[in-house]
């Protein structure tokens, strides 16, 4: 029982990634209309910012928690400003492949000057020890990586759904044209959100860097769960990306305990059920978005 | 005369296939032929029904190994081996199908990519028949009077079937489905309001394409004698769409035009392998930026330009780009 | 002029370590005039650290002593040293071995990491009838149920690794298991490599688990809290590469150490090392064929290739570079490069140098059976050097590291 209770927290950390992963597509996929599939690079990316930043510059776990999202959503944005941009009026699908050619070049490119094996990447001092949880110590660090997201993935649905900012860019997703005869400068919000979004995905990256091993094919499986999820909750949706991101993460885990086989299948399984009696996800709506 | 000159680019077409194991490689020439056939079926939904398939490995790869289980465990013609792996493949494009076809465009790539990498995991699980992580060798291609040990003869002995893959691309895109298939693409919803069920002309466009990636896949297993978990992988779908793209979408010949690049350039990068994946990503990434028409209408245009007849004057749906706006 | 003599002074203690009958002797007859040396590895992802290119310059080396010590025409040709890279990828490493067989006359193909691609080379190597000699892949596989004349299995396998560490650890009092392995071919081959070897030696295993592959999440804590509820004394991790460094990392993370659960490795590269960082791993048992500071003249072949590459070789370098040789001396005993005429030159050989020690071609299943070791990982602070990661904690006898060959289920084809 008590095995099933901590794995239910193994659950909660792994959905800690497919929501941060799944939030940064559906906030990019809301005002942009563009599918990401860079998004596993680019998080990839933000791991080995970390690493780069303790190893060569020996800025530690903390600073790296603000700088290496900033500096990678600031390299988004360059990236929407010279190449995404210029496929806005086509079919979405032409920004999905020339992600998709931009995830290999990512990739390779890492994979060229670090190898494919993975690079070292201790976690924070301060949180380096465990909690005593009857059979093991559970560490630290993994229920600080679920409090953190969870504050975040809070944080963003407030901004979007709460705020005038969020306002606006909803305005922008949902009515562009009415939201520009309004006055409202929808072009401004573009390259920012999409930076912003990218920075969602360094920031997992970040929290990954002490857990799993930092090697540039680590976001490259992950990429597709996050599809997954994203089809789940409704694309666009900001509380269906993060409710699903969880879900998945937590029924995986507990599949787990009857077969560890099942870890892989149970998002997929999910998306197909979705697909079945919901195909707008869970809190999609099919005409505003289809 | 007319008819002369409409003949002509089948039979240059021809004579380049039954040339091409004299220039290359055998095995490379087979892979060209399959891997185009592959690539055709990927556009024959991308370029008439308006879906990208981001997960059409599953086929391929599905195609390949139940080609393979057969001739293996059966000991049957390779014939009959490479129809079963279409029949497989097409038999699991009905549900797939089913469910990836509720959902349009990109959405639809990326269901199709989930189910894929589903595929994928199941394949690698289930041991006893696809020989897991060490995919399944040794598999045996016979045919009743033919010796097709070597590489140079199996091309020969597929090619039939590889054209006749060929065939059948070519007859659904110009039948009277085909051209609902592009009215549906342009705009679904007048064409439901014309009556056509467009659910089940999308779905019977997937399972036919899905057939056909499982009979190029089946015969790629025969030809290279194994199948293994690569061809299932994610990254296949992507090199499949790649073909598809560099030939032009909606073009269907383009395809092949475009395997003879990509697979030229895997051969190439063999020697070269630290530049692989970021050679392949540039190439994706140029195409969709500036060479959107792909090779094949890039091509005509010059042929054109030089006064020549036009390759096929039957029908020009896909010069351009597939646009739907922002779905 | 002081660099080429201690330069052909190394050739010649590396061509003494290799051994083999005095020089000279009538040089062999080639068929085509060559001698073609393939060596088709992974040199862009995973293993190209472990062998990659620098086991092609390890099989220039090869060629190049050779030379030195039975002169410039000794084999009665030139010698050529080509490469490809089969990207991990069973289609492209057919593809590259049958082009090299066909269209370039290669008499031997060697390394081939990655199960999948090395038993697709194994079949093209039986339908060429050329010789094919695998060093870096670990599958049994090679020389059973895949096994046949023309392909050699070299340097380990799963089962050279199950019993020098399953069988080490068990006899120093780990007697009870935790198992947890990659649910794919090579992962079940260690779990039951593994669970014999155990059992065998004394130990019990109480529960082993497969962890799904691929591991896209990289996340292994489940199987690591079952382990604290199971309380082993010895949680048994086959991961290899990218897996096996998150194992690692998410053991020490749950601190399982501190509950007296003891890691033991089932393959661990130098690669690995380099990628956790020494101090994550010092104190881990583990088995290997070979170390480069393990005795005097594996150090003496170490230095050169330091020279040479700007790393210590891993045992997949010693590896292919004693392949290498040994294949270039079975032609020059044969006196021709025929591939059946080299097959019987190897075939039953006993020979050693500085990567094999007690070395014998069994002709059965034509596994090459020679010593391993067993390792420990050291300390960052004894460490004397970057590379010098392990040291040598004992000797497994080469028929002790080696299959029986009744377990081995091959039928070599005559």
């Amino acid at each position: 029982m008590e095995y099933i209770a901590l794995q239910l927290f193994n659950g909660l950390v792994n959905g800690s990634f497919y929501a941060l992963l799944s939030l940064g597509l559906a906030v990019i996929f809301g005002v942009l209309r563009v599918v990401n599939f860079a998004h596993g690079a680019l998080y990839m990316l933000g791991a080995f910012a970390a690493y780069l930043l303790l190893q060569d510059f020996g800025v530690g776990f903390w600073p790296a928690l603000i700088v290496a999202p900033i500096g990678i959503g600031i390299a988004g944005m360059v990236l929407e400003r010279l190449l995404i941009r210029r496929l806005y009026g086509l079919d979405p699908l032409y920004n999905f492949l020339l992600t998709f050619g931009l995830t290999l070049m990512i990739q390779d490119g890492v994979r060229l000057r670090y190898g494919l094996q993975g690079q070292p990447y201790p976690a924070p001092a301060e949180l380096a020890g465990s909690v005593s949880a009857g059979l093991v110590a559970y560490p630290t660090y993994r229920l600080f990586v679920i409090a953190f997201s969870i504050v975040v993935c809070v944080a963003v649905w407030y901004v979007i759904e709460r705020t005038r900012l969020g306002m606006i860019v909803r305005a922008a997703t949902e009515r562009p044209e009415l939201t520009r005869a309004l006055g409202i400068n929808v072009d401004r919000w573009v390259t920012p959100v999409f930076g912003f979004g990218v920075a969602l995905a360094a920031l997992g990256g970040v929290l990954a860097a002490p857990m799993r091993n930092v090697s540039p094919l680590m976001g490259s499986e992950l990429i597709i769960f996050a599809f997954a999820v994203v089809v789940i909750g409704g694309m666009g949706s900001i509380a269906g990306a993060v409710v699903a991101g969880f879900l998945v993460g937590v029924l995986a885990s507990l599949a787990a305990v009857f077969n560890p086989a099942l870890e892989n299948v149970v998002a997929f399984a999910l998306m197909a059920i979705v697909l079945l009696v919901r195909p707008a996800g869970l809190f999609g709506s099919l005409e505003a978005r289809s | 005369m007319r008819r002369g000159l409409a003949i002509l680019p089948y039979a240059v077409g021809l004579a380049v296939a039954l040339a091409l194991p004299r220039v290359m490689y055998p095995v490379l020439a087979l892979d060209i032929l399959v891997w185009g056939l592959f690539a055709m079926s990927v556009d024959l939904l991308l370029g008439y029904a308006g879906l990208l398939s981001f997960g059409h490995a599953a086929f391929w790869g599905l195609g390949a190994y139940a080609a393979a289980i057969v001739a293996k465990s059966a000991g049957v013609p390779f014939v009959i081996a490479a129809l079963v792996g279409a029949g497989a493949s097409a038999l699991l494009a009905v549900p797939f199908g089913y469910l990836a076809t509720r959902r349009r465009g990109i959405y639809f790539a990326m269901v199709t990519l989930a189910f894929a990498q589903l595929v994928f995991y199941v394949a690698n699980e289930w041991r006893d028949l696809t020989g897991g992580e060490n995919g399944l060798h040794g598999v045996p291609r016979t045919f009743p009077g033919l010796t097709l040990g070597r590489s140079g003869d199996f091309y020969y002995a597929a090619l039939p079937l590889i054209l006749l893959g060929y065939a059948i691309a070519y007859r659904i895109v110009h039948s009277p489905f085909g051209h609902v298939l592009v009215a549906i693409r342009d705009n679904e919803p007048r064409a439901q309001a014309l009556g056509y069920p467009t659910w089940r002309y999308k779905l019977l466009a997937f399972v036919l394409s899905g057939g056909l990636a499982g009979l190029a896949g089946g015969l790629f297993a025969l030809g290279n004698g194994f199948a293994s978990l690569d061809l299932l992988h994610w990254t296949t779908s992507g090199q499949a769409v790649l073909i598809t793209i560099l030939g032009g979408i909606g073009t269907l010949w383009g395809s092949l035009l475009g395997a003879v690049i990509v697979l030229e350039l895997r051969d190439a990068l063999t020697s070269a392998p630290e530049l692989s994946g970021v050679v392949t990503g540039a190439v994706f990434v140029v195409i969709v930026l500036a060479f959107r028409q792909g090779l094949w209408a890039t091509g005509r245009a010059v042929l054109r330009r030089l006064g020549a007849p036009p390759l096929s004057a039957r029908i020009e749906i896909s010069e351009g780009e597939v646009r739907h706006g922002r779905s | 002029m002081k660099r080429t003599i201690a330069g052909s002074l190394v050739a010649l203690l590396l061509a003494a370590a290799c051994g083999g009958g005095p020089g000279g002797g009538p040089p062999a007859k080639l068929t085509d005039g060559k001698l073609v040396i393939a060596v088709i590895n992974d040199q862009s992802g995973v293993y190209a650290d472990l062998s990659g290119k620098n086991a092609v310059e390890a099989v220039n080396m090869a060629v190049e002593d050779f030379k030195a010590k039975y002169g410039e025409n000794a084999l009665g040709g030139k010698v050529e040293v080509l490469t490809a890279d089969h990207q991990n990828k069973a289609d492209v490493a057919q593809q590259k071995a049958q082009e090299f067989y066909e269209r370039s006359n290669a008499d031997l193909i060697l390394d081939v990491p990655t199960s999948s691609a090395a038993l697709a080379i194994a079949d093209v190597a039986k339908a060429q009838q050329k010789l094919y000699i695998n060093v870096t892949a670990a599958t049994t596989v090679l020389t059973g149920k895949s096994c046949n004349k023309y392909t050699f299995h070299y340097a380990y396998d799963t089962y050279m690794l199950a019993q020098g560490t399953g069988v080490t650890v068990t006899q120093q009092g780990g007697k009870s298991w935790y198992i947890i392995y990659p649910n794919y071919a090579f992962g079940q081959d260690m779990e039951s490599s593994f669970r014999q070897a155990v059992i065998a030696a004394g130990g019990t295993v109480i529960q082993s688990d497969g962890s799904p592959f691929p591991n896209t999440t990289g996340d292994f804590s489940s199987l690591l809290l079952k382990a604290g509820s199971l309380k082993p004394q010895v949680l048994g991790a086959m991961q290899a590469g990218g897996d096996l460094v998150n194992v690692v990392k998410q053991y020490n993370e749950f601190k399982l150490k501190d509950q007296n659960i003891k890691l033991a490795v089932g393959l661990l590269f130098d690669t690995d090392i380099t990628a956790l960082g020494q101090d994550a791993l010092a104190g881990t048992v583990y088995t290997t064929p070979w170390l480069w500071n393990m005795d005097d003249q594996s150090k003496t072949f170490a230095d050169k290739f330091l020279k040479r590459t700007g790393i210590r070789p891993t045992f997949a370098h010693a590896g292919n570079y004693s392949a290498a040789w040994q294949y270039m001396d079975a032609v020059r005993r044969a006196g021709s490069d025929d591939a059946d005429a080299v097959v019987k030159q190897l075939e039953g050989y006993k020979f050693n140098d500085f990567f094999i020690r007690n070395g014998f071609v069994r002709a059965e299943d034509h596994w090459v059976q020679h010593d391993a070791l067993i390792a420990q990982v050291k300390p960052k602070s004894e460490a004397k050097e970057t590379f010098d990661y392990s040291k040598v904690v004992s000797t497994i006898a080469a028929e002790k590291a080696s299959r029986p060959l009744a377990e081995a289920g091959c039928s070599m084809p005559k």
